[in-house]
Parts: structure tokens; C-alpha cells; sequence
């Protein structure tokens, strides 16, 4: 008897599918750089007013009283408003992600609504819930954290939902084979084995909105994204570069401090 | 009978796995499964807890009607202490309100799971975080969880494969003593020596049926060897 050792499989090249997912990958590239009035000349020839802009914002403006002071005061607020917005979220954001986890939902109805829930107030950005609100509660913090919340509870929600179906089985599968019901499951199996995850996004979702709420604050929600409004509009260039200054400061302390958190959770 | 299986068939894509299994386990006994990998044990002790559904057979369990299980992979929490993770074991009894939480848990409890952690030898380690105990300790608080579920049955799936031969020997000691204390207990080993030392009967699962079913000191050398011996594949004649 003679055996022959199979030949291995011929290489192939691309497929016509991965051709032409390439092509129209570069079409809608160009259409895009066309639709976005790209102009690299434009950039060279105008690097002159952004000399003269960067000439007006050096030195920062660092007196007390008039910038230093209320920058890191709004800095405060801007703060605060990411805060709540995150806080507020979370009971919602709880109840939510765990109707719609795969591994925890009451049946397909509760599933598909939750998620529908979801993915709307995760696709409604969160600077159209603040002008939703302005209407309502007049400009200010109060409808900036009003803004996060509900765009927060859809992100967050389903950031959770997914930590909770990738958890492990194990824990789940041995609490219900001894009559646990499910609201019991969730309580002592998924839940204390995702809470790392969930604090991590958490905290994740907490630097993501110190920053959105500066921005919310540019469309009138207060904190030192107001003030850099107004210093633009004023063209005190020297002021905002103090307001920015502030910012980056806010940015990486939150950063860093939920990074360590993280690292100490993990 | 504690633990009464008759006929019990499964098959998953069309594939049988069980066909046709029937095992007792009486109160007081420590019964051994053997089989090769895939000779469908585990999926013999997920129907009788009710993880995998059968296609046919009858089970029936004494006492509480629900069997306790201990799983390779032991399934603690490790974030919780050993004693919060022996107390979800009475979860199923507990009223709603009170079992939110270990915060919430009565203290009547709180002192039948000591009892528990008491009887695997580990009541020391009660505060500990499951998480931080070795592997056989956790094992065995797998099985003080199991203890206070009341079950009159205990199945384990390969309690003991990840363990290290002392803690091994300890835990399967531990099933045999729970066995003496009234018990029906069922543990699917793979090492045959350790059922052949600890187990009431040994029982070997093969082809989706029951190849043997004995008292350890009537089972031979072959008897072992025909259980593991490779499944003869029948390739077609060219
Ligand atoms: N959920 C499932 N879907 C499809 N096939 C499955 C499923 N669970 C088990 N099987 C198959 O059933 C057969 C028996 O599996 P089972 O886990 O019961 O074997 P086992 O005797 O416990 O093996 P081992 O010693 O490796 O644990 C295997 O061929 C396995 O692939
Ligand atoms: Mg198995």
C-alpha cells in the first residue's frame, strides 16, 4: 500500500468580494475628501492666521480675579455636570443593560425593547438631548447633566449588557441548577463577577463625558466651555488659552485617576 | 432511592450521546462514573440538574427533588467570601427579600453555612475571598455550598481534575464521608485508582450506555482498559 501525503491547499489570491469591497471602500473616500471641501493649499497659504492667532493666545492670560480664578471655578462645574451626568445614569443604565443581556432578559420581547431603548438614546447625540432641553429648562448645568444622562444610559447600558454576556457561565449555570431565580442569578453570580468591567466603564464613561460636557457648555450649558465661548466671541485669544490650559489640566487628572482606579479593580 | 435514573437518552444534532443509561444511587452511597472523554458523562449529570434536557428517560430525585452539583470548574464567585458563597447554596429557600444581597442574608444562615464550611474542614477561611483560596479549598467550598442546599443528592463532574494528588485524595475523601453521613453521592472521576479506593460502585459509561456496573473489588484491569480503549473508527473500503 502506498500513502501519499496530501498536497496542502493551493495559496489564492483576493476574492472578487474582498476587489470590491476594496473599490468602493476608495470611492467613498474620495467622495468624502470632495464633500469636505479638503484643501491642503489652503492650510499652507493660511498658516499666517494661525501665527497671528497663536501670537494673541501667548502668554495665557493668568490673572486671578478676571481668568484664573472663574476658569478653574467652571472647570468645576463643567466637572460636576460629567459627574451627575455619569451618577445619574447608572441605575437606568443597570436596569437596562441587564433586560438586555442575552444571558439575563426576562424573553425575546423584553430583549428587543430594551435594546431598542438603548440604541435610540446611544444614537441620539447627547448635545441634541442638551437643545431638547434648553427648551425646557432654560439654558444652564441643569440641562447639560439632563443631556448626559440620557445619552449616557445608552451608551453605558449597552457597554454593560455586553460585559454581562461575556461573563462566564459558570457561576450563572451553578446558582440556577440550585433553584436560584433570576433576579438572584444576577444578584450573586453576573453581577459580582462584571463588576470590575462595569466599574471600568464607568469610569470610562466618565472621562468621555467630563469632556462632552465641555463641549455642551460651548452650546450653552455652562462650566468653562461657556467661558471659552465667550472668550472667542470677545477675541481675547489670551483668555481662552488660560480656559484651555485649564481643561487639559481637568482632562488628564480624570484620566489618570480613573486609569488608576481601573488598574487597582483589575 | 435517592437518586433513580432509567432509560435516560440525549442526543444532540442527531448525534446520540445517551442511549439508554440507568443508574441508582442510594442514600449512604458514593458511586463512581468513569468513561473516556465524550462518552457523554457530563451531559448525563447536566439532565439530572436540569442544564441539558433530555429526550427521553426518567429521572427522579429523593428530597428536595433538586440535586446539588459540584463542577470542575468549580464556579465560585471569587469576588465574594468563601461564607457568602456557601450561603447563595440556600438561595432556592429564600425569600426574595432577603437574598438580594449577603448583606440581607438571615443570620440563621449565616450560621447553618458556617455549619457547612465547618464540615469540609475551612470554617478558619470563612472571611476569605473564594477567590484567594487554593484550589482544593475552593473545591470543597463548592461543596459546603452544595451542603447547604439541603439536597438529600450530590452529583460532582470531574470535582477533582484540576486538583493536585493530596487535595485531590482529600476532596474525594470528603464526597465518600458525606456519602457515610446518608447521602446519595455520584462523582464522575478520571482517575480510576481513586474511585477504585474510595467508591461504593464503580460505574463505567460507554457507547451512550452502562459498560459496567460494580462493586470496585470485582472490577478488573480489562474492564478498565476496554472503557478507554480508543473507539474503533470503521474507515470504507476503497
Ligand atoms: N451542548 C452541546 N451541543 C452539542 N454537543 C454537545 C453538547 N454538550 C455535549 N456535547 C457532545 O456530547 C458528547 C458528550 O459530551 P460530555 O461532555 O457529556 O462528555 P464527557 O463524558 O463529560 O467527556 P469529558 O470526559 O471530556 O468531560 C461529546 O461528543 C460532546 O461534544
Ligand atoms: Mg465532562
Amino acid at each position: 500500500m502506498t500513502t501519499t501525503v496530501p498536497a496542502p491547499p493551493r495559496r489564492r489570491g483576493p476574492s472578487p468580494a474582498a476587489w470590491s469591497v476594496t473599490a468602493l471602500v476608495v470611492v467613498v473616500h474620495v467622495l468624502a475628501w470632495r464633500g469636505t471641501d479638503m484643501s491642503p493649499a489652503a492650510l499652507a497659504t493660511g498658516w499666517r492666521g494661525m501665527a497671528d492667532f497663536l501670537g494673541d493666545a501667548l502668554p495665557p492670560d493668568l490673572d486671578w480675579d478676571t481668568v484664573l480664578g472663574p476658569s478653574l471655578r467652571a472647570a468645576g462645574v463643567t466637572f460636576a455636570i460629567g459627574l451627575l451626568g455619569t451618577s445619574l445614569s447608572v441605575p437606568f443604565a443597570l436596569a437596562l443593560a441587564v433586560l438586555a443581556s442575552r444571558t439575563t432578559t426576562y424573553g425575546p420581547a423584553t430583549y428587543q425593547v430594551s435594546r431598542s431603548v438603548l440604541s435610540f438614546l446611544r444614537s441620539v447625540p447627547d448635545v441634541v438631548f442638551a437643545l431638547i432641553f434648553v427648551t425646557a429648562v432654560g439654558l444652564g448645568p441643569f440641562a447639560g447633566v439632563l443631556a448626559l444622562v440620557l445619552h449616557n444610559i445608552g451608551v453605558m447600558g449597552k457597554l454593560w449588557a455586553e460585559a454581562m454576556e461575556e461573563s462566564d457561565p459558570g457561576p450563572r449555570d451553578a446558582l440556577r441548577v440550585l433553584g436560584a431565580s433570576r433576579v438572584q442569578t444576577v444578584a450573586h453570580a453576573v453581577l459580582p463577577t462584571v463588576f470590575p468591567q462595569l466599574v471600568g466603564l464607568l469610569l470610562y464613561r466618565l472621562d468621555v463625558n467630563v469632556r462632552s460636557s465641555l463641549v455642551l457648555g460651548l452650546v450653552g450649558a455652562g462650566g468653562i466651555g461657556f467661558l471659552i465661548n465667550q472668550s472667542i466671541k470677545l477675541f481675547r485669544f489670551d483668555q481662552m488659552a488660560t480656559h484651555i490650559l485649564v481643561v487639559l489640566v481637568l482632562v488628564v487628572a480624570v484620566d489618570q485617576i480613573s486609569d488608576r482606579i481601573r488598574r487597582r479593580l483589575a | 432511592m435517592s437518586l433513580h435514573i432509567r432509560g435516560l437518552r440525549k442526543a444532540f444534532d442527531g448525534r446520540t450521546v445517551l442511549d439508554g443509561v440507568d443508574l441508582e444511587v442510594a442514600p449512604g452511597e458514593f458511586v463512581a462514573v468513569l468513561g473516556a472523554n465524550g462518552s457523554g458523562k457530563s451531559t448525563a449529570l447536566r439532565c439530572v440538574v436540569g442544564l441539558d434536557r433530555p429526550d427521553a428517560g426518567e429521572i427522579s430525585v429523593g428530597g428536595t427533588g433538586r440535586a446539588a452539583m459540584v463542577f470542575q470548574r468549580i464556579h465560585l464567585v471569587g469576588r465574594r467570601t468563601a461564607l457568602d458563597n456557601v450561603c447563595a447554596g440556600a438561595l432556592g429557600r429564600l425569600p426574595l427579600g432577603r437574598s438580594l444581597s449577603p448583606l440581607l442574608f438571615p443570620r440563621t444562615l449565616r450560621e447553618e453555612a458556617m455549619a457547612c464550611l465547618d464540615r469540609v474542614g475551612l470554617a478558619d477561611r470563612a472571611a476569605e475571598r473564594a477567590g484567594r483560596l487554593s484550589g482544593g479549598q475552593q473545591q470543597r467550598v463548592a461543596i459546603a455550598r452544595a451542603l447547604c442546599q439541603q439536597a438529600t443528592v450530590v452529583l460532582a463532574d470531574e470535582p477533582v481534575s484540576a486538583l493536585d494528588p493530596s487535595a485531590a485524595e482529600q476532596v474525594v475523601a470528603l464526597l465518600k464521608d458525606l456519602a457515610a453521613d446518608g447521602l446519595a453521592v455520584a462523582a464522575v472521576l478520571h482517575q480510576p485508582d481513586l474511585a477504585r479506593r474510595h467508591a461504593d460502585r464503580v460505574v463505567g459509561l460507554a457507547g451512550g450506555r452502562v459498560a459496567f456496573d460494580a462493586a470496585p473489588a470485582t472490577l478488573t484491569d480489562a474492564d478498565l482498559t476496554a472503557l478507554y480503549a480508543p473507539m474503533t473508527i470503521t474507515e470504507p473500503v476503497r
